[in-house]
């Protein structure tokens, strides 16, 4: 492709959405005055197929060997018409595109001023054009290896999906068991099955299933390299038990000098446990745990004569000499399925939790009403922080009290700007819904009333359900409350019902605040990880809103779950599917194309320095000795298939020898000039 | 000071060994008080050499600058030792240069000079225009000039280079062979000079600017003497891409003199040459001790005192300062 | 004099600047297309260059916009830790740090040369930074000092 530059240049009219704005008309005939261009045309919509053709048509029968489209943003439609270039036989780096849309017609209502930024950004991308130059886009293998961070509902769903289409994958947990939040749930909305029975046999499978790796009580501590080649390093914390030789029995747990004296956050805290652990029955792997904090022996170095664990343990699995172990491996894609955390409720003061025994968050009142869970399913009157009593001989425990009104608050740290979270978390509305129907169930004498703001039943089912639950007599009050406090023994819930504008104050046993969904508190450690960025949400941000919700900005990293925003079980599973099936197409097709716009160095110049060494973030670069006329000197070279393109490299280079392909000095100099011009 | 005689024995010495190819010193000029580069390929022409406060050029460049021509197929290229002299200043050159990876450290002999100063030849040629032929000697603390068989003597801090008055490395930090005793610090940098420019207002500092760089004539003799610029083809001077034109005119040297000093943040070391080959008076250490100090303050980084750390610009540190950044 | 002030004054406020800015690909282009998509309007005075990254901008790219006829250049990247490729950002705050003072020493207003943090998902945080610029900018007049006069060839 060489000879004089024949540059086409096609203006969009994206309907009005530029042309509305922009005088695409003026623009071409400007346009066509750019030394250069053969030729200049607008057309109504680039990207469709007539408008692709055109291109084509121009390609072929006017000898083109550059295209400028000025329309959307590239982060929209490179490759689109990359793509279009590359089947009329002309190498695809030798597009432009003028964004002219994003950045212009959108931003700008003055029509003058828009078509004269209009000009500039396209003269600009002609210049540019002009010293294009055709790229080769190499291939590399892929791994067919899979790394799932997170073995919540999204993360063992995409790991079995991957996993029975016959690759390997390495999911990672950092909890000692599998599940994730969903193992914390009683029943499900809208259809009230029994969360644990669906769950469960899931958890099972991924332990079981021969394609899996599963890492528990674990946490991936470095990932280096590019989709088709991740280098994982994941530290197996230890658990202080030799998981090969545990049986699950649970003779240590019970033999444990601290049994019983440490909150179980399985439970949310209301459950209790010993420094010895499984965090619930169904816990997958069955396997114990010590926590080293609470444990006397590694906190204290002493537990009585002997730790009493290690007596009780027939198998002898628990060990206090064991250490972490650290695991390398080799994946071809990731998928981030880190999950959430529910709202800290205590960052609305005005609701008093943490102040009042009886006012709980939603999951803890989950808790309460399952089977399994601290108050064996009974809703009752908590005494929280209070120490049972011991009981004496023959005395009779005194049976809980169980409430007479139960009250939910609904959009606790969900749509509210005063704690920074503007969402919704979209199943909030639903599992209040279903929470008062169990209250109904569990203590058919109590009162039931919601204070909502709006009532979001979206979904498959929950409009029928909400309808359900309200003939089953809870009350609907519209209306945020704006303080809970305390009168004769009972709680007093202060609000406005909005409808009939009356103020109220409502009376009540118990409130169930109905917390959000928040980001969790280490995202920050998977995005040093993985460099994802996040929405203004906070949650991990997909790489296209519509088009792209599972897929990052980083080739071959995936999101599934509540890490990529608020979602109930079945949207968690259709996107870990969703994650599962877009990680398994480079594996199966075995290749994948790299990064193209990579460094290149020119040997007769280059000072043998080390800058752009240094400076590189890949180790794609090092320093060759290479013979220049007879001298042996060094030089630096740049490995291809390490290299990402971001050309820190050629901004460090004093000598202009490391250039970025398709960034050169060269080409981006004439976008300066052509810029600057007024 | 060095004695002359000691110094003529070392290169004697240094010279006939197999593997060092020249040593690097200075003799007298031709003209005025000047000294000049000497290259010393053989004992004999060792005896010229000098070390006086004359001896104001950074030899260092000249391991750097040396014309590689293509080497005859077959042969291989001379790879024996290039001996140097150099004062404090120019040692730190020759760090800042193996921290670039310029040579590696045997090939080179360094041959150390710890110094009290140099002059400035231009307030030397000012105070004693027109001489022939002269020398100049530090006693004390009084330089002493002789020529013409007459001898006067100048209080040190008149004729002495401005660098000098605040070098804080008088002995060289490198050295294979110090030439003589170690030289204690006798001045420090408190960056007076260029908090003197930084106060000006905008205006003042423009035209102050405009004034100097629409002097440059282009000659690219700063570059030239500069032991840092040693690039093979200069990216300021390529046609392409073209960073700038060529042509003599305020808009482009504005453009060249704010490359070069940018080209030498966090690598200048203070020696000076480039200002003392200008011709057109051209205050070029202005410009390379704005980013010296600002080096200094902002990242606590003093080119060519370590050739272990890593390259200013290649490195960066979380904490940075960034309370300029929107 | 009065008269003088008074049409500098003018100049100032009717001057509509015209500023040249790089932007990396993956926060700050996302931003600003962002702005787009959500319909923020903000000053057309700003010209954009893709870079991938804001490790990409060489300094002397300002130096070479202002003398070519920009105004004023803005540089905007990643937030620190959130740069697509690790540490750009970092090396571009450096580099840029000593430009600016440099550019401010010979005579450049530092109003000119501005630097920002903007992620793909602040498009709002976008037009706040146009426009605090673009103010910036007009406030210092056009750029005059050393830019090309010659006729382009």
């Amino acid at each position: 492709m060489n000879g004089k530059p024949r540059i086409g240049v096609y203006v969009c009219h994206c309907g009005t959405n530029i042309a509305g704005t922009v005088d695409v008309e003026e623009v071409v005939r400007f346009a066509q005055t750019i030394p250069d261009v053969t030729v200049a045309r607008n057309y109504s919509y680039m990207c469709s197929d007539p408008g692709q053709a055109l291109i084509v048509d121009d390609i072929e029968k006017m000898g083109l060997n550059r295209v400028v489209v000025a329309s959307c943003s590239p982060r929209m439609h490179e490759l689109t018409f990359r793509k279009t270039l590359n089947g009329a036989g002309l190498n695809p780096y030798f597009l432009e595109m003028a964004n002219i849309r994003e950045q212009c017609s959108w931003v700008h209502e003055d029509s003058i001023a828009a078509t004269e930024k209009s000009k500039r950004i396209i003269e600009a991308a002609v210049v540019k054009a002009r010293r294009l130059e055709a790229l080769d886009q190499k291939e590399v293998d892929v791994e067919p290896a899979t790394l799932i961070i997170g073995a919540g509902i999204a993360g063992i769903q995409a790991a079995l999906d991957i996993a029975d289409a016959g690759f390997k994958v390495y999911l990672v947990e950092k909890s000692p068991t599998v599940g994730g939040h969903m193992a914390q749930l009683d029943k499900t909305f809208p259809t009230l099955d029994c969360s644990a029975c669906i769950l469960t046999p899931k958890m099972v499978d991924v332990a079981n299933h021969p394609n899996i790796e599963l890492m528990t009580y674990s946490k991936v501590e470095d990932i280096s390299g590019y989709v088709g080649n991740f280098d994982i390093k994941v530290r197996k914390k230890t658990r202080y038990v030799d998981v090969s030789k545990c049986t699950g029995c649970g003779d240590c747990a019970s033999a444990c000098r601290q049994a019983g004296r440490f909150a179980n956050e399985f439970d949310e805290g209301m459950g209790m446990r010993g420094a010895i652990y499984l965090p619930f029955p169904q816990a997958v792997p069955a396997k114990y745990t010590v926590d080293k904090e609470s444990c006397l022996f590694l906190s204290k170095g002493k537990c009585g004569e002997t730790p009493k664990c290690l007596e009780a343990c027939q198998p002898k699995a628990i060990n206090f000499e064991l250490e972490d172990e650290i695991v390398d491996f080799k994946v071809g894609t990731i998928i981030v399925a880190t999950g959430f955390d529910v709202f800290d409720a205590t960052l609305k003061p005005e609701y008093a939790y943490g102040v009042y025994d009886n006012v709980v968050t939603a999951l803890e009142f989950e808790r309460m009403v399952n089977a399994s869970g601290p108050t064996g399913g009974k809703v009752v009157m908590l005494e929280r922080g209070k120490k049972k009593k011991k009981k004496k001989e023959g005395e009779e425990e005194e049976a809980p009290k169980v409430p007479e009104s139960v009250t939910f608050i609904q959009c606790v740290g969900s749509r509210d700007k005063s704690v920074g979270n503007e969402y919704c978390s979209r199943v909030c509305c639903m599992y209040t819904a279903k929470l008062a129907h169990l209250v109904r169930d569990k203590a058919p004498d109590a009162e039931v009333t919601v204070f909502y703001m709006d009532v979001r039943a979206f979904g498959k089912g929950f409009e029928e359900f909400y309808d359900r639950v309200r003939r089953e007599g809870v009350r609907y009050i519209r209306g945020n409350p704006s303080e809970i406090y305390r009168k004769n023994g009972k709680l007093i819930v202060r609000a406005e019902d909005t409808l009939t504008s009356t103020p109220l104050e409502h009376e009540t046993d118990m409130v169930v605040l109905s917390v959000g969904l928040c980001p969790r508190t280490d995202t920050r450690d998977v995005i040093d990880l993985l460099k994802l960025s996040q929405s203004s949400d906070l949650f991990y941000l997909e790489a296209h809103p519509k088009l792209r919700p599972v897929d990052t900005a980083s080739d071959g990293v995936y999101l599934a779950g509540v890490c990529q925003g608020p979602k109930d079980i079945p949207d968690a599973v259709a996107q870990a599917k969703g994650a599962a099936s877009a990680a398994m197409i480079p594996m199966a097709s075995g290749k994948v194309k790299v990064e193209a716009q990579t460094s290149i160095v020119d040997e007769t110049t280059c000072r043998g320095c080390g800058f752009c060494v240094e400076v590189c973030p890949y180790t794609a670069i090092e320093l060759v000795e290479i013979n220049r006329m007879g001298w042996h000197v060094k030089a630096a070279r740049v490995n291809e298939a390490l290299c990402k393109g971001c050309g820190a490299c050629a901004a460090a280079c004093l000598s202009g020898s490391i250039q970025q392909r398709s960034f050169k000095d060269l080409q981006l100099l004439p976008q300066i000039q052509a810029l600057g011009v007024k | 000071m060095v004695d002359i005689t000691k110094l003529r024995d070392i290169a004697k010495e240094v010279i006939s060994r197999d593997d060092v190819r020249q040593v690097i010193g200075y003799r007298p000029g031709t003209y005025g008080f000047r000294a000049r580069p000497a290259f010393v390929l053989e004992p004999a022409d060792a005896d010229e050499l000098i070390f006086s406060p004359a001896c104001i050029n950074n030899l260092a460049t000249y391991i750097v600058i040396e014309e590689k021509l293509p080497v005859p197929r077959g042969q291989e290229p001379d790879s024996r030792k290039v001996a140097v002299m150099v004062k404090g200043c120019d040692s730190r050159a020759i760090i800042q240069q193996l921290e670039e990876k310029a040579y590696d450290r045997d090939h080179v002999l360094v041959l150390g000079i710890p110094c009290e100063g140099v002059v400035d030849m231009d307030k030397v040629n000012a105070r004693f225009p027109n001489v022939d032929k002269g020398d100049i000697a530090l006693e004390g603390d009084k330089f002493v000039i002789s020529f013409n068989g007459t001898k006067e003597e100048v209080a040190k801090d008149e004729l002495l280079a401005d660098k000098c008055k605040r070098c804080r490395y008088p002995t060289p930090l490198v050295s294979d062979e110090m030439l003589g005793d170690e030289v204690e610090r006798f001045a420090d940098d408190d960056f007076s000079d260029v908090e003197v420019l930084e106060k000006k207002s905008r205006d003042e500092k423009w035209a102050y600017w405009e004034e100097k760089f629409s002097r440059c004539a282009r000659c690219y003799a700063c570059r030239n003497a500069c032991p840092m610029c040693y690039c093979e083809d200069c990216v300021l001077t390529r046609l392409e891409p073209m960073w700038m034109r060529r042509s003599v005119d305020i808009s482009e040297n504005t453009a060249y003199h704010i490359a070069r000093a940018y080209h030498l943040a966090g690598r200048c070391i203070q020696c000076g040459a480039c200002e003392q080959a200008c011709p057109m008076d051209i205050p070029l250490m202005d410009l390379n001790r704005k980013f010296y100090k600002d080096v200094r303050e902002l990242f606590d980084y003093e080119p060519g005192t370590d050739a272990e750390q890593p390259p200013l610009l290649s490195t960066f540190s979380v904490d940075d300062r960034e309370d300029f950044i929107l | 004099m009065a008269e003088a002030t008074k049409t500098a004054e003018a100049t100032k406020t009717d001057f509509e600047p015209n500023i040249v800015a790089f932007l990396c690909n993956w926060c700050s282009y996302a931003g600003a297309d962002l702005a787009g998509t959500s319909r923020i309007q903000y000053p057309p005075n700003v010209r954009v260059i893709r870079v991938m990254c804001s490790g990409r901008v060489n300094p002397l790219f300002i130096m070479n916009a202002l003398q070519q006829g920009a105004d004023g250049v803005l540089i905007s990247g990643c937030h620190p830790g959130d740069c697509h490729y690790m540490q750009g950002n970092y090396f571009a705050r450096r580099r840029f740090n000593l430009m600016r003072n440099f550019l401010e020493y010979v005579g450049i207003e530092p109003e000119r040369v501005r630097m920002s943090w903007v992620s793909a998902s602040e498009g709002a945080k976008w037009k706040g930074v146009i426009e605090e610029v673009v103010e910036g900018i007009k406030s210092v007049g056009p750029m005059d000092s050393f830019k090309r006069r010659q006729l382009n060839w």
